[in-house]
């Protein structure tokens, strides 16, 4: 079995420094690999993503983070990926990992993702320039995370986003943001391919637990969902 | 008590929270109830609940807030679910 911990939404910054830490210390006793499903921070600033690099350095497993909307507020994500890159934090986006454990080995293919809502009540790339603009990037998001499925060479597969793949697990949001907190274009890539679980973030009042269309298990891990420092799966036999 | 309707002060209070830098906070829910508005939710640090209540001020000073928003809960968790 492969023993996954997971974690989203976490919105570290110097005044949160180190409060994860405690439970962080004892992750190799609950998972073999650990994965951040974005907002690592509040703002998108460098100083906030130092906290964040510092509080997920050293862990006796892998780290692999996408980043969400908040980490790209300040306009540096590129900076706060590579600063995260070089404190050992493997940084998805549009591109997949492979981690082996105990022989096995776990693909995790990672994006952003993006708005647009879900079948039947989703934006249409229609209309003015900025209505296009936001659908061409949900197209866009959820091609490249279909793309690093495709890359995929493991026994099982992850997929990793910060916005959500499904309606399921946005449950206790209200329905009328729904469209900005996913899109079914997400899903559609993740049951095109053979995806074992599905994690994502971004819903604060989302509910954990959801199904893709196609039965790909899907988890909400967004810190104030699971209500612990992060939350373990267990993968396969 | 603000002498807005309460479907604008609710709008003009969320968007205080989620954009003011001071807070940035979108996860939290504003609702007004009777002469009071209820906040609920979950923030990373008792500084940044206690920031709540000093950006509200700022802006609808007259608003009588209660603040249930709850700091993140960061122990290990006490079971693994299994995906077979």
């Amino acid at each position: 079995m492969i023993r996954i911990a997971a974690v989203g939404d976490v919105h570290l910054g110097e005044d949160a420094r180190g409060r994860l830490r405690p439970a962080l210390d004892k992750l190799g006793e609950h998972a073999d690999v650990l994965l951040l499903a974005g907002d690592l921070t509040r703002h998108g600033t460098l100083d906030e993503a130092r906290v964040a690099a510092d509080e997920f350095a050293d862990l006796p497993v892998p780290v692999v983070a996408v980043l969400g909307n908040h980490d790209h507020h300040s306009d540096v994500a590129d900076d706060i990926a590579k600063l995260l890159e070089d404190q050992g934090i493997r940084v998805l986006e549009g591109t997949a990992t492979t981690i082996d454990v105990d022989g096995q080995r776990l693909g995790v293919a990672g994006v952003k993702g993006f708005g647009g809502g879900f079948a039947g009540k989703c934006a249409s790339r229609f209309g003015e320039r900025e209505m296009k603009g936001f659908v061409d990037h949900t197209i866009d998001r959820a091609d490249a995370l279909r793309s690093a499925l495709a890359d995929i060479d493991a026994d099982m597969r992850v997929a990793l986003t910060h916005y959500s793949p499904i309606p399921e697990t946005l449950r206790g949001e209200p329905p009328e943001i729904y469209a900005f907190l996913g899109c079914y274009q997400l899903g559609e890539a993740i049951d095109e391919s053979e995806v074992d679980l599905a994690i994502h973030g971004h819903a604060h009042f989302g509910c954990e637990q959801g199904v893709t269309p196609g039965g790909v298990r899907v988890r909400n891990v967004a810190q104030p969902v699971i209500r612990s420092a992060f939350a373990t799966y267990g993968l396969g036999e | 008590m603000s002498d807005e309707s309460p479907q604008y002060l609710v709008a003009h209070l969320r968007r205080a929270l989620a954009e003011h830098p001071r807070t940035a906070e979108l996860g939290v829910r504003v609702n007004v109830r009777g002469d009071a508005v209820h906040l609920s939710g979950e923030v990373a640090s008792e500084q940044r609940r206690a920031d709540l209540d000093v950006v509200l001020h700022e802006v609808a000073p007259q608003v009588v807030i209660h603040n249930d928003v709850r700091v993140a809960d960061c122990r290990e968790p006490s079971q693994r679910e299994e995906l077979r």
